[in-house]
Protein backbone atom coordinates (compact mmCIF):
# COMPACT_ATOMS: atom_id res chain seq x y z
CA UNK A 1 0.00 0.00 0.00
CA UNK A 2 1.34 3.48 -0.68
CA UNK A 3 1.29 6.34 1.33
CA UNK A 4 -0.92 8.30 -0.98
CA UNK A 5 -3.62 6.17 -0.78
CA UNK A 6 -2.95 5.55 2.65
CA UNK A 7 -3.97 9.38 3.49
CA UNK A 8 -6.69 8.97 1.06
CA UNK A 9 -8.33 6.70 3.02
CA UNK A 10 -7.64 8.35 6.62
CA UNK A 11 -8.92 11.42 5.21
CA UNK A 12 -12.49 9.53 4.04
CA UNK A 13 -13.03 7.84 7.62
CA UNK A 14 -12.05 10.97 9.32
CA UNK A 15 -14.27 12.83 7.67
CA UNK A 16 -17.23 10.01 8.33
CA UNK A 17 -16.28 10.37 11.87
CA UNK A 18 -16.66 13.83 12.07
CA UNK A 19 -19.91 13.44 10.40
CA UNK A 20 -21.06 10.92 12.68
CA UNK A 21 -20.00 12.95 15.48
CA UNK A 22 -21.97 15.45 14.35
CA UNK A 23 -25.00 13.96 13.59
CA UNK A 24 -24.92 12.64 17.47
CA UNK A 25 -24.49 16.19 18.61
CA UNK A 26 -27.66 17.23 16.83
CA UNK A 27 -29.17 14.24 18.01
CA UNK A 28 -30.07 13.06 14.44
CA UNK A 29 -28.42 9.36 15.24
CA UNK A 30 -28.48 8.27 19.05
CA UNK A 31 -25.34 7.26 20.37
CA UNK A 32 -26.64 3.86 21.15
CA UNK A 33 -26.62 3.01 17.86
CA UNK A 34 -24.10 4.97 16.09
CA UNK A 35 -21.31 3.32 18.40
CA UNK A 36 -21.16 0.33 16.10
CA UNK A 37 -19.92 3.16 13.08
CA UNK A 38 -17.67 4.31 15.32
CA UNK A 39 -16.00 1.47 16.18
CA UNK A 40 -15.80 0.87 12.54
CA UNK A 41 -14.37 3.89 11.98
CA UNK A 42 -11.30 3.68 14.24
CA UNK A 43 -10.64 -0.15 13.55
CA UNK A 44 -10.10 0.95 9.63
CA UNK A 45 -7.95 3.82 10.78
CA UNK A 46 -6.00 1.78 13.02
CA UNK A 47 -5.36 -0.90 9.90
CA UNK A 48 -4.84 2.12 7.57
CA UNK A 49 -2.48 3.50 9.87
CA UNK A 50 -0.44 0.68 10.79
CA UNK A 51 -0.49 -1.87 7.61
CA UNK A 52 1.26 -3.91 9.16
CA UNK A 53 -1.21 -5.28 11.73
CA UNK A 54 -3.84 -5.93 9.01
CA UNK A 55 -0.95 -8.24 7.33
CA UNK A 56 0.18 -9.72 10.76
CA UNK A 57 -3.83 -10.34 11.22
CA UNK A 58 -4.36 -11.90 7.48
CA UNK A 59 -1.01 -14.41 8.38
CA UNK A 60 -2.29 -15.30 11.35
CA UNK A 61 -5.71 -16.32 9.96
CA UNK A 62 -3.71 -18.01 6.88
CA UNK A 63 -5.21 -15.62 4.50
CA UNK A 64 -2.79 -15.13 1.70
CA UNK A 65 -4.16 -12.27 0.37
CA UNK A 66 -4.94 -9.16 3.12
CA UNK A 67 -7.70 -7.83 1.35
CA UNK A 68 -9.46 -10.82 1.10
CA UNK A 69 -9.50 -10.68 4.56
CA UNK A 70 -11.23 -6.91 5.15
CA UNK A 71 -13.85 -8.35 2.64
CA UNK A 72 -14.84 -11.02 4.73
CA UNK A 73 -14.69 -9.11 8.02
CA UNK A 74 -16.64 -6.01 6.13
CA UNK A 75 -19.53 -8.65 4.74
CA UNK A 76 -19.93 -10.38 8.09
CA UNK A 77 -20.22 -7.00 9.82
CA UNK A 78 -22.73 -5.52 7.68
CA UNK A 79 -24.77 -9.51 7.80
CA UNK A 80 -24.31 -8.85 11.77
CA UNK A 81 -25.80 -5.20 11.47
CA UNK A 82 -28.43 -5.57 9.14
CA UNK A 83 -29.69 -8.67 11.33
CA UNK A 84 -29.79 -6.44 14.35
CA UNK A 85 -31.83 -3.67 12.41
CA UNK A 86 -34.35 -6.81 11.30
CA UNK A 87 -35.11 -7.47 14.43
CA UNK A 88 -35.20 -3.98 16.05
CA UNK A 89 -37.46 -3.10 13.56
CA UNK A 90 -39.34 -5.75 14.44
CA UNK A 91 -39.62 -4.94 18.36
CA UNK A 92 -40.54 -1.46 16.83
CA UNK A 93 -43.09 -2.45 14.93
CA UNK A 94 -45.02 -4.42 17.65
CA UNK A 95 -44.47 -1.03 20.19
CA UNK A 96 -45.78 1.14 17.34
CA UNK A 97 -48.91 -1.25 16.93
CA UNK A 98 -49.46 -1.35 20.79
CA UNK A 99 -48.94 2.71 20.91
CA UNK A 100 -51.71 3.39 18.20
CA UNK A 101 -54.10 0.95 19.93
CA UNK A 102 -53.68 2.27 22.99
CA UNK A 103 -54.17 5.96 21.53
CA UNK A 104 -57.24 4.92 19.81
CA UNK A 105 -59.04 3.59 22.74
CA UNK A 106 -57.67 6.26 24.97
CA UNK A 107 -59.54 8.71 22.54
CA UNK A 108 -62.47 6.86 22.04
CA UNK A 109 -62.60 6.55 26.01
CA UNK A 110 -62.31 10.56 26.11
CA UNK A 111 -64.83 11.01 23.46
CA UNK A 112 -67.55 8.68 25.40
CA UNK A 113 -67.23 10.91 28.59
CA UNK A 114 -67.79 14.26 26.86
CA UNK A 115 -70.76 13.10 25.58
CA UNK B 1 -75.03 -10.88 28.98
CA UNK B 2 -73.01 -8.44 26.34
CA UNK B 3 -72.32 -8.92 23.14
CA UNK B 4 -69.83 -7.15 21.00
CA UNK B 5 -69.48 -7.11 16.94
CA UNK B 6 -66.52 -5.62 15.88
CA UNK B 7 -66.07 -4.42 12.28
CA UNK B 8 -62.98 -3.78 11.05
CA UNK B 9 -63.27 -0.80 8.60
CA UNK B 10 -60.43 0.24 6.13
CA UNK B 11 -62.06 2.36 3.26
CA UNK B 12 -65.14 1.41 3.77
CA UNK B 13 -67.50 4.31 2.81
CA UNK B 14 -69.54 2.41 0.16
CA UNK B 15 -70.65 -0.48 2.67
CA UNK B 16 -70.06 0.86 6.33
CA UNK B 17 -73.50 1.84 6.63
CA UNK B 18 -75.54 -0.71 5.04
CA UNK B 19 -73.40 -2.86 7.37
CA UNK B 20 -74.16 -1.05 10.62
CA UNK B 21 -78.10 -1.10 9.22
CA UNK B 22 -78.22 -4.83 8.79
CA UNK B 23 -76.70 -5.26 12.07
CA UNK B 24 -78.93 -3.08 13.85
CA UNK B 25 -81.96 -5.03 12.26
CA UNK B 26 -81.41 -8.54 12.46
CA UNK B 27 -78.78 -8.49 15.59
CA UNK B 28 -80.39 -6.15 17.67
CA UNK B 29 -79.47 -7.51 21.27
CA UNK B 30 -75.77 -6.68 19.75
CA UNK B 31 -73.83 -3.75 20.15
CA UNK B 32 -71.28 -2.64 17.62
CA UNK B 33 -67.90 -1.08 17.19
CA UNK B 34 -66.26 -0.02 14.04
CA UNK B 35 -62.24 -0.12 13.87
CA UNK B 36 -61.69 2.56 11.22
CA UNK B 37 -58.13 1.77 10.39
CA UNK B 38 -56.92 5.11 9.03
CA UNK B 39 -59.00 4.96 6.43
CA UNK B 40 -58.22 7.39 2.86
CA UNK B 41 -61.61 7.55 2.43
CA UNK B 42 -64.91 9.28 3.80
CA UNK B 43 -65.21 6.30 6.04
CA UNK B 44 -64.60 8.62 9.02
CA UNK B 45 -66.98 11.20 8.15
CA UNK B 46 -69.62 8.77 8.12
CA UNK B 47 -69.47 7.43 10.75
CA UNK B 48 -69.33 10.49 12.62
CA UNK B 49 -72.07 11.51 10.82
CA UNK B 50 -74.30 8.80 11.91
CA UNK B 51 -72.80 8.73 15.14
CA UNK B 52 -71.96 5.55 14.86
CA UNK B 53 -69.65 3.97 17.83
CA UNK B 54 -66.12 4.32 16.21
CA UNK B 55 -63.14 3.88 17.05
CA UNK B 56 -60.38 5.51 14.62
CA UNK B 57 -56.47 4.22 14.42
CA UNK B 58 -54.29 7.01 14.04
CA UNK B 59 -52.25 4.79 11.74
CA UNK B 60 -52.91 1.78 9.12
CA UNK B 61 -52.44 -1.47 11.22
CA UNK B 62 -54.08 -3.85 8.65
CA UNK B 63 -56.61 -6.31 9.57
CA UNK B 64 -54.94 -7.90 12.56
CA UNK B 65 -54.35 -5.08 14.23
CA UNK B 66 -57.03 -3.64 13.83
CA UNK B 67 -58.99 -6.79 14.85
CA UNK B 68 -57.17 -6.48 17.75
CA UNK B 69 -58.14 -3.09 18.60
CA UNK B 70 -61.48 -4.39 18.76
CA UNK B 71 -60.88 -7.38 21.06
CA UNK B 72 -58.82 -4.85 23.78
CA UNK B 73 -61.96 -2.67 23.37
CA UNK B 74 -64.34 -5.52 23.86
CA UNK B 75 -62.20 -6.71 26.92
CA UNK B 76 -61.65 -3.13 28.28
CA UNK B 77 -65.22 -2.70 28.09
CA UNK B 78 -66.37 -5.71 29.99
CA UNK B 79 -68.37 -7.72 26.82
CA UNK B 80 -68.71 -11.43 27.73
CA UNK B 81 -68.40 -12.21 23.90
CA UNK B 82 -67.24 -10.68 20.76
CA UNK B 83 -67.50 -11.59 17.15
CA UNK B 84 -66.02 -10.32 14.12
CA UNK B 85 -68.21 -8.90 10.77
CA UNK B 86 -66.40 -7.66 8.17
CA UNK B 87 -68.05 -4.14 6.89
CA UNK B 88 -67.25 -5.00 3.36
CA UNK B 89 -71.06 -7.14 3.31
CA UNK B 90 -69.68 -10.00 3.10
CA UNK B 91 -70.94 -11.61 6.61
CA UNK B 92 -74.84 -11.80 7.18
CA UNK B 93 -75.80 -10.64 10.85
CA UNK B 94 -78.64 -12.77 10.78
CA UNK B 95 -76.67 -15.65 11.55
CA UNK B 96 -75.39 -14.00 14.58
CA UNK B 97 -77.94 -15.04 17.13
CA UNK B 98 -78.09 -18.75 16.42
CA UNK B 99 -73.80 -18.56 16.73
CA UNK B 100 -74.28 -16.89 20.17
CA UNK B 101 -76.78 -19.50 21.75
CA UNK B 102 -74.88 -22.20 20.16
CA UNK B 103 -71.47 -20.88 21.77
CA UNK B 104 -73.04 -20.18 25.21
CA UNK B 105 -75.37 -23.78 25.47
CA UNK B 106 -72.15 -25.97 24.02
CA UNK B 107 -69.74 -23.73 26.60
CA UNK B 108 -67.51 -23.28 23.84
CA UNK B 109 -64.77 -21.10 23.15
CA UNK B 110 -64.79 -19.91 19.88
CA UNK B 111 -67.43 -20.55 16.95
CA UNK B 112 -66.42 -20.34 13.37
CA UNK B 113 -69.45 -19.42 10.93
CA UNK B 114 -67.96 -21.75 8.17
CA UNK B 115 -69.15 -21.21 3.99
CA UNK B 116 -68.03 -25.29 3.76
CA UNK B 117 -70.29 -27.36 5.83
CA UNK B 118 -73.75 -27.08 3.80
CA UNK B 119 -71.79 -25.40 0.62
CA UNK B 120 -74.41 -22.72 0.23
CA UNK B 121 -73.80 -18.98 -1.07
CA UNK B 122 -70.71 -17.49 -1.92
CA UNK B 123 -68.34 -19.94 -2.22
CA UNK B 124 -65.17 -18.29 -3.18
CA UNK B 125 -63.04 -19.03 -6.18
CA UNK B 126 -61.83 -22.77 -7.09
CA UNK B 127 -57.60 -21.56 -6.54
CA UNK B 128 -59.00 -20.17 -3.42
CA UNK B 129 -60.96 -23.22 -2.47
CA UNK B 130 -58.19 -25.44 -2.85
CA UNK B 131 -56.01 -23.24 -0.50
CA UNK B 132 -58.52 -22.83 1.99
CA UNK B 133 -58.67 -27.33 2.04
CA UNK B 134 -54.93 -26.96 2.35
CA UNK B 135 -55.40 -25.09 5.60
CA UNK B 136 -57.86 -27.48 6.82
CA UNK B 137 -55.77 -30.63 6.56
CA UNK B 138 -52.77 -28.89 7.80
CA UNK B 139 -54.53 -27.57 10.88
CA UNK B 140 -56.50 -31.26 11.58
CA UNK B 141 -52.82 -32.83 10.71
CA UNK B 142 -51.41 -30.80 13.49
CA UNK B 143 -54.55 -30.54 16.11
CA UNK B 144 -56.30 -33.30 15.22
CA UNK B 145 -59.79 -31.24 14.68
CA UNK B 146 -60.98 -30.62 10.92
CA UNK B 147 -61.97 -26.93 10.91
CA UNK B 148 -63.61 -26.52 7.54
CA UNK B 149 -63.18 -22.85 6.69
CA UNK B 150 -60.03 -21.60 8.54
CA UNK B 151 -59.87 -18.22 6.85
CA UNK B 152 -63.17 -17.45 7.81
CA UNK B 153 -63.87 -13.87 9.29
CA UNK B 154 -66.80 -14.66 10.81
CA UNK B 155 -65.80 -15.90 14.28
CA UNK B 156 -67.30 -15.49 17.68
CA UNK B 157 -65.20 -15.75 20.77
CA UNK B 158 -65.80 -15.86 24.71
CA UNK B 159 -64.07 -13.45 27.26
CA UNK B 160 -61.03 -16.08 27.88
CA UNK B 161 -60.19 -15.81 24.38
CA UNK B 162 -60.59 -12.55 23.87
CA UNK B 163 -58.30 -11.73 26.79
CA UNK B 164 -55.56 -14.17 24.81
CA UNK B 165 -56.44 -11.73 21.73
CA UNK B 166 -56.17 -8.93 22.93
CA UNK B 167 -52.76 -9.03 24.19
CA UNK B 168 -51.78 -11.55 21.22
CA UNK B 169 -53.08 -11.36 17.48
CA UNK B 170 -51.24 -12.17 14.63
CA UNK B 171 -50.66 -8.58 12.30
CA UNK B 172 -51.97 -10.13 8.68
CA UNK B 173 -54.13 -13.02 7.71
CA UNK B 174 -54.52 -13.69 11.18
CA UNK B 175 -57.74 -16.18 10.98
CA UNK B 176 -55.76 -19.87 10.33
CA UNK B 177 -52.56 -18.87 12.85
CA UNK B 178 -55.08 -17.98 15.87
CA UNK B 179 -57.20 -21.14 15.43
CA UNK B 180 -53.95 -23.07 15.93
CA UNK B 181 -53.42 -20.94 18.76
CA UNK B 182 -56.33 -20.87 20.42
CA UNK B 183 -56.63 -25.01 19.74
CA UNK B 184 -53.38 -25.64 21.55
CA UNK B 185 -54.30 -23.81 24.48
CA UNK B 186 -57.09 -26.95 24.69
CA UNK B 187 -60.12 -24.64 23.68
CA UNK B 188 -62.91 -25.84 22.54
CA UNK B 189 -63.33 -24.70 18.65
CA UNK B 190 -66.57 -25.35 17.07
CA UNK B 191 -68.19 -24.67 13.60
CA UNK B 192 -71.89 -23.20 12.44
CA UNK B 193 -72.52 -23.32 8.56
CA UNK B 194 -72.81 -20.13 7.33
CA UNK B 195 -74.36 -18.41 4.29
CA UNK B 196 -71.78 -15.69 2.77
CA UNK B 197 -72.32 -13.44 -0.10
CA UNK B 198 -69.73 -12.03 -2.48
CA UNK B 199 -68.46 -8.55 -1.42
CA UNK B 200 -70.66 -5.83 -2.14
CA UNK B 201 -67.81 -3.15 -2.68
CA UNK B 202 -64.10 -2.69 -2.23
CA UNK B 203 -61.23 -5.52 -3.23
CA UNK B 204 -60.48 -8.46 -1.17
CA UNK B 205 -57.10 -7.59 0.73
CA UNK B 206 -55.58 -10.86 -0.75
CA UNK B 207 -54.44 -10.51 -4.63
CA UNK B 208 -53.12 -12.95 -6.28
CA UNK B 209 -49.51 -11.45 -6.16
CA UNK B 210 -50.03 -11.76 -2.58
CA UNK B 211 -51.54 -15.24 -2.55
CA UNK B 212 -48.04 -16.96 -2.71
CA UNK B 213 -47.10 -15.01 0.31
CA UNK B 214 -49.86 -15.53 2.05
CA UNK B 215 -49.76 -19.48 1.80
CA UNK B 216 -46.43 -19.45 2.91
CA UNK B 217 -46.77 -16.93 5.32
CA UNK B 218 -49.27 -18.39 7.34
CA UNK B 219 -48.31 -22.00 6.66
CA UNK B 220 -44.88 -20.95 8.26
CA UNK B 221 -47.00 -19.35 10.92
CA UNK B 222 -49.18 -22.26 11.44
CA UNK B 223 -46.24 -24.26 11.90
CA UNK B 224 -44.49 -21.82 14.54
CA UNK B 225 -47.59 -21.77 16.67
CA UNK B 226 -47.86 -25.20 16.97
CA UNK B 227 -43.97 -25.37 18.14
CA UNK B 228 -44.70 -22.36 20.72
CA UNK B 229 -44.09 -23.04 23.88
Amino acid sequence: MNLRIQVIVAVIIILALIVILNMIRKKALELKYALAWLAVGVSVLILDVFPGVMRWLADFMGIEVPANMLFFFGFCFSLVLIFILTVMISRMSVRLKELAQELALYEKRESDKKK
Amino acid sequence: MKKLIIIPAYNESENIEKTVQAIEKEAPDFEYVIINDCSQDETKRICEKNHYNVVNLPINLGIGGAVQTGYRYGYEEGYDLAVQVDGDGQHDPGFLKSMAEYLTEQNLDMVIGSRFIRKEGFQSSGVRRIGIKYFTVLIQMLTGQKITDPTSGLRMINRDVMKIFAYDYPKDYPEPESVVAILRRKKKVAELPVIMKAREGGVSSISPKKSVYYMIKVTLAILIEWIRK
